[in-house]
């Protein structure tokens, strides 16, 4: 069964990247330009992962991590928290929110993909 | 109860007495004069009355004086004329020509002692003129009986003498006795007098000099505590302010250069508690600035790199080969650009003070694995040996673990970069509660001059050469702010030839207060 990964991020480029690599190894894409979207998305198509961006503006990646774990028929979907620089709060923060894992921007390609099938296997 | 009550009451009192002088709008100056000369003014009037009871006792004693001299002349004319009586009796047994005369001259010392007599006892007029008459009297009958004598009329003035002298001699006898009574009933009076009036000073004195002590003391505790009471608030206000607190204010009921000084005081709290939420703000305003900054110039990077990685995968489709070397140097300069960019928001953050360290335990044999791993293949491509000599049992250590092993990560990195053959070899050991670590290789060495100077911003030993060799050139001066604000130290030893080994000392348990924030 193909599985199917959200994600959510507001910049167009990063997500035609995460796209394009996702889409060339045989993932299903959904997209969500912003938190609020992400949340909703999460919601109708109850995805197999969710690629979380942090920086986003109004509503950030931890508190759209924080909403979709606090649904209880969603807490089940892992989430992989990207942010631009790896500060060292952010891993503590991530956690904190509730991701299952954390990937410091830029990320290798390879590296993440990894990192996906982690959760997928 | 009441004992408290009362202690507590009088406690009441004396503050509000003590808020009464310090509202008096007179300066402090003014006030301790006015309590010093208000004291003296005391110890004069004390001095004044101690004079005044003297001058009495004084003139007391005079009064006495006058009466033992009144006494004295009384006994003398007693004296006298029993002397006389005798005399002129003798006289006229012995029928002494000699004993005449010494009686005659008697009279007129008995004369001279009668006028002193009048002169010291001036208010008893009425019995000295009864004195003066009868001695006038005995005068004129004793000189009668003296010429009888003379005469040979014996028998005449045996009867003379019998019949007047005897009874006239008896007669002052009896007028002096009297004035003498009166004299010694005077006496015993004036001396009760003054035994009265000395206790009467006596207590007078006591009761004005503990009155004038009270007034004194009660004085001095009122004034000074006027002004130390609130020289205290003042003083624990500023310790407050000292301590950071600028919200609170200090009041005092002084109305003086003390009460100045408060509203002084309060002034400038309120100034620096203004200056110091606008610092606060500035230096969020840096912090949003940096983190935005960051942020900015990392997103189009990343998509930069993020492309040409795909591209290079094959994602878009076969590259041919010289294209993929192409993208290859795209790619290595975009990585060097994110370096770069990284390494001056690193530096500006430190400098800014807005690098957090985010303490956690960590293991120095973890952070030196995780390095090796990072830069194996680097070495390995270089033909490079790279071992290291970990101490056994060390202890875990409290720091930003990702910080140290970047800075670890530059310190290897570079021992890789600089040398062409040989080994880079690291070692970690503890010792008196800091990790020592060394990173040793066997490149060029480093010249003494040069040593201080890689350690400064976009320095490497050969300038020309920052772009050959790679590197931001930031890499070791941000090494060495990250040792330094966990409490450690940086350097390195090194001879031109030789090869270099850069040291660090990295406190176990970084003391907190001294880890800047």
């Amino acid at each position: 069964m193909t599985k199917r990964i959200l994600v959510v991020e507001d910049q167009e480029d990063n997500r035609r990247i995460v796209r394009d690599l996702l889409t060339s190894v045989g993932f299903e894409l959904i997209e969500a330009a912003t938190g609020e979207e992400g949340v909703r998305q999460a919601e109708v198509h109850r995805p197999d992962l969710i690629l979380m961006d942090i920086q986003m503006p109004v509503l950030d990646g931890y508190e759209a991590t924080r909403q979709i774990k606090a649904i209880p028929e969603l807490r089940h979907i892992p989430i992989i928290v990207v942010t631009s620089y790896a500060m060292s709060g952010d891993e503590a923060k991530a956690s904190a929110a509730g991701a299952d894992a954390y990937v410091a921007k830029p990320f290798s390609p390879r590296d993440l993909l990894a990192t996906i099938k982690q959760f997928l296997s | 109860m009441t004992f408290l009550a009362s202690w507590t009451r009088s406690n009441n009192i004396t503050n509000q007495l003590i808020d009464w002088v310090a509202r008096v709008p007179a300066r402090v100056q003014t006030k301790l004069l006015i309590a010093f000369l208000t004291i003296v003014g005391l110890l004069i009037v004390l001095g004044a009355v101690g004079l005044q009871v003297l001058s009495g006792v004084n003139e007391q004693t005079q009064e006495l004086i006058k009466l033992q001299r009144k006494i004295a002349a009384y006994r003398q004319v007693q004296h006298d004329t029993t002397k006389q009586l005798y005399n002129i009796s003798t006289a006229l047994v012995l029928t002494d020509d000699r004993m005449l005369d010494t009686a005659l001259r008697q009279l007129s010392q008995f004369g001279y002692d009668l006028d002193r007599l009048e002169f010291v006892a001036k208010d008893e007029a009425e019995l000295l003129g009864q004195v003066r008459r009868e001695y006038d009297q005995f005068v004129g009958v004793v000189t009668r009986v003296v010429e009888l004598v003379r005469g040979g009329r014996m028998a005449e003035a045996r009867e003379a003498q019998l019949a007047q002298s005897v009874p006239l001699a008896d007669r002052l006898e009896r007028l002096t006795n009297q004035l003498v009574n009166t004299a010694e009933a005077d006496m015993v009076a004036a001396i009760e007098t003054t035994e009265q009036a000395y206790r009467t000073s006596r207590f007078n004195v006591i009761v004005f000099a503990l009155g004038s002590i009270l007034l004194a003391l009660g004085l001095g505790y009122v004034i000074s505590w006027s002004l130390i009471k609130p020289v205290k608030e003042i003083e624990a206000r500023l310790a407050q302010i000292a301590a950071g607190e600028f919200t609170q204010r200090v009041s005092v009921a002084n109305r003086d250069e003390l009460g100045s000084l408060a509203a002084d005081v309060n002034r400038t709290s309120e100034e620096l508690g203004h200056l110091y939420r606008q610092l606060a703000a500035a230096s969020r305003h840096k912090s949003e600035f940096l983190a935005n900054t960051s942020h900015e110039l990392r997103t189009p990077l990343n998509a930069i790199l993020g492309y040409t990685e795909l591209i290079q995968d094959n994602i878009y489709g076969a590259v041919p080969e010289k294209i993929r070397e192409i993208l290859d140097r795209v790619q290595s300069n975009g990585r060097h650009l994110l370096g770069l960019i990284n390494d001056v928001l690193d530096l500006s953050k430190i400098e800014a003070g807005q690098l957090t360290l985010s303490i956690v335990d960590y293991s120095i044999k973890e952070v030196v694995q995780t390095v090796v791993t990072a830069t194996g293949s680097l070495a390995a491509e270089k033909k490079l040996t790279l071992k290291t000599k970990i101490a056994e049992d060390l202890p875990t250590g409290k720091g930003d673990e990702r910080r140290i092993t970047q800075a670890l990560l530059n310190l290897v990195g570079n021992a890789i970069k600089f040398t062409e053959k040989g080994e880079v070899a690291i070692q970690a050991a503890a010792a008196n509660g800091a990790f020592h670590v060394a990173v040793a290789d066997t490149g060029p060495g480093i010249q003494s001059e040069d040593q201080k100077r890689i350690f400064e911003e976009f320095q490497q030993v050969d300038s020309s050469s920052t772009r050959k060799k790679g590197g931001t050139g930031l890499g070791l001066s941000i090494s060495k702010k990250i040792i330094e604000l966990h409490g450690g130290r940086l350097w390195v030893e090194s001879e031109l030839g030789k090869g270099s080994v850069f040291r660090f000392t990295l406190p176990v348990l970084p003391d907190m207060r001294e880890v800047q924030t």
